[in-house]
C-alpha cells in the first residue's frame, strides 16, 4: 500500500530537479502551425512502459560520430534544436514555441500503412546530454525514448533507446506484423540524419531486449484512446465538417 | 560535472532484502544496481525494497533501470517496495506511473511489515 509520503523531507533539491517534467496529467498544447491537426493529446495523461498491453521492449540504436570533434553536449543540443527536421518525411513533429523543455509537449502528425494517426509525446526529461519523450493515452506505445549522447573510446556515441509496450491490442498485432521494423527504420533514419549533420556516414546499430513477453491483458481497454483510430475518424469526417462549416456560413 | 558512482549495498532481512543505494542513478548504475538485485534476491526473498534515502541524482536512464528491476521482480512474482524518496523523486514516481506497480513506503520498517 502506498502510504502518505513526503517520506524523506528535505529542502535541498536535487540538481535533477530542474530536468523533469512537473506534471503528466492534463497535457496542454500550444499553438500550433496552421497544417497540424491537433488530436488525441490535450488532456490526456502520459502512459509508463509498466501500462499499456503488449510485450515490453527496450531497444537501443547507436551511431558512432567518427572523425568529428563534437561533444556530447553540442550532439544534443543541435538534435534538440532540429529535432523535427532529423524524422523522416512521414513523420511531421511539431514542438512547442519553447522547445524540448522539461514538462512541453511535441505534437506528431504521422502516416502510417494504417493511415493517418495524430498523437504528441511530453518531454519527460532533459538535461544537457540527454532528453527523454514519454507517450499520452492513445499513442501506439506505452512508454518513452531518451536521446542522449556519450563518449565512448574517445569518440562520440548517439543514442536512442525505447522502453515501450504497445499501448493495446490492435496496436500489439500492428507491431508484430510491420510495426516494429517501421519503427526500426524510423530511428535508424533519425541517427542517420543527425550523422549527417556532422558529415559522418556512420553505421546503426540496434539491440533489442525484451523485458517483459507477457500481455497485459488489463491494457485491452486502451483501446477506447487509440488515436489511430481516432484519427481515422476525424479524417472520414472532414468532407462533412467541410460542408456544415460552409452551410453555417451562408 | 563528473558522475559519482552508485554504491548499492544488501542487507537480508527476515522475510525481505534491502538494498540500501547511495550516490547517483544513471546510466552508469546499471551493473550496480543488477549486482545488488541478484544478490538480494539469492536468499529467494518475495519482497525486495530500495532504500532512496541516499540518492542524490536521478536521471530518465536511471528512472528505466527502475523499470528493469521491477520488471524482472514481477517476472519472478517479487515484489518491489521503496522508501526514502524526497518529494521530488516521489513526483518522478507518480509522472513515470511507478507508484502504480510498487508499494511506496514511509521508512524502512513500514516497507517491511
Amino acid at each position: 500500500m502506498n502510504e502518505n509520503v513526503p517520506v524523506n523531507q528535505t529542502t535541498k533539491q536535487p540538481r535533477d530537479a530542474a530536468n523533469w517534467a512537473k506534471s503528466g496529467e492534463n497535457l496542454k498544447v500550444g499553438e500550433l502551425p496552421r497544417e497540424a491537426t491537433n488530436l488525441n493529446v490535450e488532456g490526456r495523461r502520459v502512459v509508463g512502459p509498466l501500462e499499456g498491453f503488449g510485450q515490453l521492449w527496450q531497444k537501443t540504436y547507436r551511431v558512432r560520430l567518427s572523425g568529428t570533434s563534437v561533444t556530447p553536449t553540442e550532439v544534443v543540443k543541435v538534435w534538440k534544436e532540429h529535432f523535427p527536421e532529423f524524422q523522416p518525411p512521414s513523420n511531421r513533429f511539431y514542438p512547442s514555441v519553447a522547445g524540448v523543455q522539461p514538462g512541453e509537449v511535441v505534437m506528431i502528425n504521422a502516416m502510417t500503412p494504417g493511415g493517418p494517426v495524430s498523437t504528441g509525446v511530453m518531454v519527460l526529461y532533459s538535461d544537457e546530454e540527454s532528453f527523454t519523450l514519454m507517450t499520452p493515452q492513445g499513442h501506439p506505445e506505452s512508454g518513452w525514448v531518451t536521446f542522449s549522447a556519450f563518449e565512448e573510446d574517445g569518440v562520440t556515441v548517439a543514442q536512442v533507446q525505447s522502453l515501450a509496450r504497445a499501448n493495446d491490442p490492435i496496436y500489439e498485432m500492428a507491431f508484430r506484423l510491420i510495426g516494429a521494423s517501421m519503427q526500426e527504420q524510423i530511428w535508424t533514419h533519425v541517427l542517420t540524419s543527425l550523422a549527417r549533420h556532422y558529415d559522418v556516414q556512420g553505421a546503426v546499430s540496434v539491440q533489442k531486449t525484451c523485458v517483459d513477453p507477457k500481455l497485459q491483458w488489463s491494457g485491452f481497454k486502451n483501446l477506447r484512446h487509440n488515436a489511430q483510430i481516432i484519427t481515422l475518424l476525424y479524417t472520414l469526417g472532414t468532407p462533412f465538417r467541410w460542408v456544415f462549416s460552409r452551410g453555417k456560413k451562408a | 560535472m563528473a558522475a559519482s558512482q552508485l554504491e548499492a549495498s544488501v542487507r537480508h532481512e527476515k522475510d525481505a532484502s534491502v538494498i540500501d543505494l547511495k550516490g547517483e542513478i544513471n546510466s552508469f548504475a546499471e551493473a550496480t544496481l543488477n549486482t545488488a538485485y541478484e544478490e538480494a534476491t539469492q536468499n529467494d526473498a518475495k519482497v525486495v525494497v530500495l532504500n532512496f534515502k541516499d540518492v542524490g541524482y536521478m536521471n530518465s536512464t536511471g528512472i528505466a533501470l527502475i523499470v528493469g528491476l521491477l520488471a524482472q521482480a514481477r517476472k519472478s512474482h517479487r515484489e518491489l517496495r521503496v522508501f526514502g524518496l524526497t518529494d521530488h523523486y516521489l513526483q518522478i514516481f507518480e509522472i513515470t506511473r511507478l507508484v502504480d506497480f510498487m508499494s511506496i513506503h514511509q521508512d524502512e520498517k513500514s516497507a517491511l511489515v
